[in-house]
This record gives structure tokens, sequence and C-alpha cells, in this order.
């Protein structure tokens, strides 16, 4: 019992982390069209941010987590301006432009970090809170599942209570519509990629003090954001947080039950069943032409 | 300014001198030969920190050689050259810098991490004749006749570490295994832990595997706790730092076992003093007073440790010494040969029954387990964290573990799938 409780526990505050850089690719595509395969390397700029802030040169953690969403606001809107736009009318072109920045930034890393072991950042909350004299959270991970769920409760209320965040919507679903309301393509685009980024710049700047940090940690990041996408709906941002709790849950249980390994296998396992079954995912909807 | 022919003579004449001047030292060096070593590591990527150290290492230990005046082999004098080609652990590259470093710079050793790296290159090794070094036997071959192991013994050396753990705390009775599953080092690795349990009477209650896509370790952690082993070993050296992270966190309280303990200062900086003190390993600082012991065949460990320091602080690793250890062993064997064409080092190398290996007297071992003796092995020390900092505890024999249990070691290697002969 014990067991299933801590890992219910480990399985939200992973929940969390999964839920902040999915919505943002989730949004990235449904507003642009564009699979940004950089996102993952934005997970990393993130977190690489704190380290060099926060573990290199001593400047406050949460100084660090803020210029780590702003650097990473602004390559994503570096992105959307000179990468996205230009081959708006052309979904490969813009994809292969996210590789492309894929490796950019593992470059860029390389050259800030240098070679050599994966870079630590030492948590800035030390200590577990012990809850029922077995169940163990450390502190560090309740500041980030608690930051997770105000940057993603933000969102939520911007997208459904402002008019930008409405206007967000009526892009994803149709763009054309969306212009002859008036609405600005271009603006909407920025404004997506502008917030898809800063989630994912957070999710890094929050797992930093958790994980190896290193050029390639994206290559893990994006492989996760596609499955959740998938299973929640692509495109579909409720979605992609439902399915990013759901899988957290899953490939926590399957690792705790029959290791770490099978867990791996059955996550992807459970993208082709989706894909099979539902190929719209849990909330996603078929869109007849 | 009109050139007369007087003055072209004086300025003439002034070169010479000055070309004279600059020569003196060149002069001072004249019959010296350099021998080119090969370094084909990765110095970039996810391995980056089991070549780099190395690379940086050997530069040490070669410009301190070249300062002394060189090496004397065979009547001439030489100075050392160190030769680094970057195959990032990609079998391709690395089949290139192979090449590369034999064809193009005549390299007379090529140093490898091991793994796939080495297997790629091993048909190059033979066509050329060319000595090659690992830091893994388990990649020798019946057929890998130029292809040696003379420091690192990865992993059988992790056989000390548990039989120091089982005799200083007989009453850890139970212990879990965690490592990633590739084949070259985590199972190998998880094998020789489960043989050397075996034979020091401690019951393995689980065995976790894992791939590399790993992101958080807390449910690996939370599902072998839940077997409450006394002692809790990582076979892995890719994930001891968020693995130590989860075990302060789920308050484990029992004797911890690695394979290697990497920049275990970052470790304590996320954990604590107390808790990472008591962990045991099998690579130390080479600034322990227990290296100062007689048959340690590293030349001035400590200074090597200082300097290493000092020039890239944040940088050692178990490789940092490792790589120089197989130089000083090259330059052995060349001096016996007289030569240093590879061939003869290495004919020179295994004539030696009992060469000089890094930590005392070694001899050749692997014939049982691999298909030849080329892998040197002999006593390794026994590191544990005290107040914050590694220190040897003692040497113990990694040949006469072998020679008393190679029966077990053999029976888990196949239980995991490992090739053996």
């Amino acid at each position: 019992m014990e067991l299933i409780f801590q890992s219910l526990i480990n399985g939200l505050i992973q929940g969390g982390f999964f839920a902040l850089f999915a919505v943002g690719l989730v949004l990235i595509f449904g507003v642009m069209g564009v699979v940004n395969f950089a996102h993952g390397e934005l997970v990393m700029v993130g977190a690489y941010t704190v380290w060099l802030l926060h573990a290199q040169h001593g400047l406050s953690y949460f100084f660090a987590i803020g210029v780590a969403v702003v650097l990473v606001t602004l390559i994503g809107l570096f992105m959307e301006r000179f990468l996205f736009r230009p081959t708006q009318n052309d979904p490969l072109a813009g994809l292969i432009c996210s590789i492309g920045m894929l490796f950019i930034l593992q470059v860029v890393a390389t050259l800030v970090g240098g070679e050599g072991p994966s870079k630590q950042v030492p948590p800035p909350f030390h200590g577990t809170w012990v809850l029922f004299e077995y169940l163990r959270i450390p502190y560090q991970r309740i500041f980030s599942l608690l930051i997770s769920f105000f940057a993603l409760s933000t969102l939520w209320y911007f997208l459904t209570r402002s008019k930008l965040g409405w206007a967000l919507r009526a892009v994803s679903l149709d763009k054309e519509a969306s212009a002859l309301q008036g609405i600005n393509i271009n603006r909407i685009s920025m404004i997506a990629i502008g917030i898809g980024a800063s989630l994912a710049g957070l999710a890094g700047a929050l797992m930093a003090p958790l994980t190896n940090i290193n050029p390639h940690m994206g290559h893990n990041v994006i492989i996760t954001a596609f499955i959740v996408t998938i299973v929640g709906g692509v495109g579909s941002l409720s979605g992609a947080v439902l399915a990013a709790f759901l899988y957290a849950l899953f490939h926590t249980f399957v690792t705790v039950y029959f290791g770490g390994t099978i867990a791996t296998i059955c996550g992807l396992v459970l993208m082709v069943v989706v894909l099979i079954v539902k190929p719209t995912g849990i909330m996603g909807t078929r869109i007849s032409e | 300014m009109k050139i007369t022919r007087r003055k072209l003579i004086r300025a003439a004449a002034a070169g010479t001198a000055m070309t004279g001047t600059l020569g003196l030292p060149t002069a001072l060096f004249a019959g010296q030969k350099t021998v080119k070593l090969g370094m084909n590591i990765p110095m970039t990527g996810d391995y980056a920190p089991w070549g780099l150290p190395g690379l940086y290492g050997c530069q040490i230990v070669a410009n301190d050689l070249n300062a002394a005046g060189g090496v004397k082999i065979g009547g001439d004098n030489y100075k050392i050259e160190i030769v680094a080609y970057d195959h990032a652990y990609d079998t391709e590259k690395a089949v290139q810098g192979y090449k590369k470093l034999v064809l193009e710079d005549r390299v007379k050793m090529v140093m490898m991490l091991g793994g796939s790296t080495v297997a790629s290159v091993l048909p190059w090794a033979r066509r050329k004749k060319m000595l090659t070094t690992t830091l893994l036997p388990s990649d020798i071959t019946p057929k890998s006749d130029y292809l040696i192991a003379t420091c690192e013994s990865h992993p059988l050396y992790n056989v000390t570490g548990v039989e120091w753990l089982a005799e200083n705390h007989p009453e850890a009775k139970t212990a879990v295994i965690v490592t990633n599953n590739d084949a070259e080092y985590g199972l190998q690795s998880a094998a020789t832990y489960k043989a050397a349990f075996e034979v020091a009477g401690i019951k393995v209650v689980d065995v976790n595997l894992h791939g590399f896509d790993i992101t958080d370790f807390a449910p690996i952690v939370s599902s072998v706790l839940a077997k409450k082993p006394d002692i809790f070993c990582m076979a892995t050296s890719f994930y001891v730092t968020p693995l130590m992270e989860q075990l302060y966190h789920q308050g484990f309280k029992g004797k911890i076992i690695s394979c290697t303990l990497d920049y275990y200062n970052e470790i304590i900086a996320k954990t604590s003093k107390d808790f990472v003190n008591g962990t045991i390993f099998q690579f130390p600082d080479f600034d322990d007073p227990a290296l100062n012991q007689a048959g340690v065949s590293f030349p001035n460990p400590a200074d090597f440790d200082a300097k290493f320091r000092k020039a890239h602080p944040t940088d050692w690793s178990a490789v940092s010494w490792e790589y120089p250890a197989i130089l000083l062993n090259w330059l052995e064997g060349a001096k016996a040969a007289g030569s240093v064409e590879p061939t003869a080092v290495l004919s020179a190398l295994k004539s030696n029954k009992n060469p000089n290996f890094v930590f005392g007297e070694g001899e050749w071992w692997g014939k049982d387990l691999w298909g030849q003796d080329n892998a040197l092995v002999g006593r390794w020390p026994v590191v544990v964290v005290e107040d914050g900092k590694a220190r040897i505890q003692e040497y113990r024999s990694v040949s006469s573990w072998l020679d008393r249990n190679k029966a077990v070691l053999i029976r888990h290697m196949k239980d995991l799938g490992l090739r053996t002969v």
C-alpha cells in the first residue's frame, strides 16, 4: 500500500513536468501546424540557463527561472519569425527547420557548458516532507508541482477567459475563418509559440535540479511529449494535460511493478494502440474536409 | 631607403645569428625521435566523461616525461606525442578515427574506451597488427590478438568492494542491483555484482534494469526500496547522481555500493555529506595517501592529481588516471622490447608473466571468460567516502577472487545472456 501511494505521488509530480512541455508542443502545432522537433531543446535551454546562472554563478534560483523563461520565449519568437513564418505554407519545411534548430541549440549548449559530465544543479529546496511516516516528497518536487499547476491554471484562464485566448483557440480550429473575423494570424502565432516556448523553458528550469543536464536531454523529452500529444489528441490542450498525468502515472506504475525497460516499451505500445484504436486520441476530434 | 650591398650583408649576418640562437633548443634535442600514441575516444556526447579526462591525464604524463628529456627506448631518446581522435561513441567514426591514427598519424598504440567502438575496429587492429587497448576486457575475443586491457578490468574489480562490504558489515544480508540494460556496461556489471554477492553470502532480492531514456528515478528507487534491502548497489556509472538523490529523499539508511562515484562533491551538494559518507566504490582520488604504498606503480600520484585538478578543476573522473596508467604500461613494454613497434611492445608485455599493474604486480587473465589472457588483473582499491572525501580502505586481489570463483562469475554472465567462451 505504501508503494502504491508513493508511486501515485511520484506519478503526479512527473505528470506536472510532462504537461508543461506537452501543452507547449500542442499549442504550437494547433496554431501554426508545425511539429516543433526542437521543443525538447527548448526544455534543455531552460535547464542550462538555471545551471549557468544558479549553479555556476550563484545567482538566485528564482531569478534564474525567470531568465530561463524569458530566454526560451525569445528563442521561440525568433523561431516563429525567421523559421516558421517564412515556411508557413509548407509544413515539411517548418519541420526540417525545427530539426536544424535542434542541432544548433545542442551545439550552443555544448559551447556554453563544455563537454564532459552532465551538469548538476544543487536543489534550492533541501529536505523531504514525510507524510504518515512513509510517504516521502522532496520539497524541490513539491515546489515544481505547485509551479506547474499554477502555470497550467494561468494558461487555462488565459485561453478561456481572455479575448486573446479565444482568438488563439479560434486560429487553432480554423485559420481562414479566424482571419476573416479580423484576427491577425501572425500575431496569434507569435503568442502561441511564445507561450509554448515559455512553458518549455519553465519545465526545463524546474527539472534542472532533479535531472542530469546535458545537450542531448531534449531527446527523451520530445519522445515523451509526442506520446502525450498523441494519446491526448493532437491539437487538444485539455487532452494533453489529461494524457500527461495519465501517461506519467502509467509509466510510473509499470516502472515500479515491471521495471524501467518494460515501462519504456509499454509507453510506445500505448501510443501505437491509441493510433490504431482511436487515432484522434482521448480528447481529439476528427475534422472532416 | 636605399639598400646597399653592405647593409644586405649585415642584415644577412644578423639574421643568421638570430636563426642560430633560436635554433639552440632544437640543437639540444638533436637526435630525439617522436613516438606518437593514439587515443580514439569519445570527447563529445554522452560518453565524453569517459574519454576527455583521460586525454587530459595523458597530456600531463606526456608533458612530464618530455620535460624530463623524453624516454629512452632501445638506445633512442623519444619524445611522446599524444594524438587524439573524437569518435563521440559512434562506431563509424571509431573506424574512421582508427584508420586516421594508424595510417596517417602512424601511431604505435591506440587507446580506446571499449564496447561497440572497439568491436568495430578489431578487424583493423588484426590487419594492421596494431596494439590497441580497452577499458572493457569483455571486448576481448579469441581472435582479438592485438587487444589488451592493462588497467581497468571493468567490471571485475567490483568483487573487491563486495568482499570488503561483507567482511566489514556482516549485518547487511540482502541487496538490490540497479543498472542500465546495455550489454557493454550495465549487464556485465550486474552479472559481476550478482556473482560477488552470491560468493559473499548476500542475497540479491531484486535486479532492476532500465534503459537510457529514464528522466525520473523516483519510481525505480521506490520499487527497489519496497524490497527492504540492506544494500543498494549501483552497477551503472551513468545515473549515479540522480539515483543517490532519490535514495536520500526516500530515506534509505542501508549501505550503498557503486562501481564509480564520479563527481561525488556534486552528489554531496545535492544530498548531504552525512548521507554520502560510507558509500563504497572503486576509484580513488590520486591525492590519497594509500597510493604512496610500495607496489603502486603510478609515479607520484599526488603530483598528478594536483596538476590535473589545477588544469581541469571540474573534470576529474575515473578515467583521468586510467589512460595515463595504460600509457605507462606501454612505456614499460617498449623499454623491455627496446622498440616502439606495436608487435614488439605487445610481445614484451605478454611475455612478462607478472608485469607492473597500476596498483601493483598483475597477471594476465581472461582465457576462461573471453578466450584470451589479455586482461591484466591484480589488486584493486576499495574506496569509501569518509567525511566527504574518497579514501582507500584497502587493496584486495581481483585475481585471487577469480581463481576461487570464476565458475560463479561465468554462470551469472551466461544467465544474463552475455558472451563467454
